[in-house]
């Protein structure tokens, strides 16, 4: 599973960069809108055909919201650990960390200080999606299921919920879509923050 | 708003699955449909960053801090969760 995911990512950008016709350049948002949707529907069915899954989801109690603080937390710590072998400083690796996984939102953020940290969040928060694809299923296997999540950070909402879906179980992909939509709020919060301590 | 939307689809796949408006057989085969669908939205991510000449060509340069950066977030935050899962697992049983 791992390879097909590293394949499809990886054609695509060399189809992207040589090839990409002007007309999926413009239509590529509305594809992958489009296929993001019919995916989520089908992680839906997944989550509805599991009858217990309420009471699965309803047994964790307020320790779900363990999981993203310490996602947070560890990616935190990663990335300043991260900055020991680099030339950004504590809270510059911190805050291209703080992305989550979400390069749009970061990149913007940090173009706003330079251009170039602005590019680094841009391929950190990429490369951190790609990873992510490639070892949940090895994660899942080999860790346990909980911690795809930390894995996908804020993507386990959207792009990874369908590959932590396929790894796991439906139960897991409700804790998933949870913690990404806590993470995704606190994207916005923290790329700021992280780069106000700089 | 696009969380929204997201969840409006998650709920209706989830309604589809529960009164089981999908059989079994259908059911079996869209696993492989699914799949299929992953590997395309995942090519078509990949065109995305593809597109981004400018940013792809200054990979070489700014690549490895990006990729360290990522690696340890990565390793880092399965480790804290990894701290905290048995703990999760294990009350809610015992709940």
């Amino acid at each position: 599973m791992s390879i097909h995911i590293l394949l499809s990512v990886f054609f695509g950008i060399v189809f992207g960069y040589f090839f990409a016709p002007e007309i999926i350049i413009q239509k590529i948002d509305v594809i992958i809108d489009f296929g993001l949707c019919l995916l989520l529907f089908f992680v839906g069915i997944d989550i509805g055909k599991n009858k217990n899954i309420i009471d699965d989801v309803k047994s964790y109690g307020l320790k779900i919201f363990l999981i993203p603080i310490m996602i947070v937390l560890g990616t935190l710590f990663g990335s300043m650990t991260a900055s020991l072998f680099l030339k950004l400083s504590l809270f510059e690796s911190a805050a291209v960390g703080a992305g989550l996984g979400w390069y749009s939102l970061s990149a913007i953020e940090l173009s706003k200080h330079s251009a170039e940290l602005g590019t680094i969040a841009f391929l950190a928060n990429v490369s951190r999606e790609v990873i992510a694809l490639m070892i949940i299923p090895i994660i899942a296997k080999k860790i346990g299921h909980i911690e795809t999540i930390a894995a996908a950070g804020a993507t386990s909402m959207d792009t990874s919920l369908p590959v932590i879906t396929k790894a796991t179980s439906s139960s897991i992909s409700v804790l998933s879509f949870f913690c990404g939509v806590i993470l995704s709020f606190l994207v916005p919060i923290l790329v700021p923050l992280m780069m106000s301590f700089n | 708003m696009r969380i929204l939307l997201y969840i409006a689809i998650i709920s209706l796949g989830a309604l589809f699955g529960y009164k089981n408006l999908v059989s079994q057989k259908i059911f079996d085969k869209m696993n492989i449909i699914q799949y299929v669908c992953l590997l395309f939205l995942l090519f078509v991510m990949g065109v995305k960053i593809g597109i981004n000449k400018d940013v792809l060509m200054s990979f070489h340069k700014l690549g490895f801090s990006a990729v360290v950066i990522a690696a340890f977030s990565v390793a880092f935050s399965v480790l804290a969760v990894k701290i905290i899962s048995n703990f999760i697992k294990t009350e809610s049983k015992v709940e």
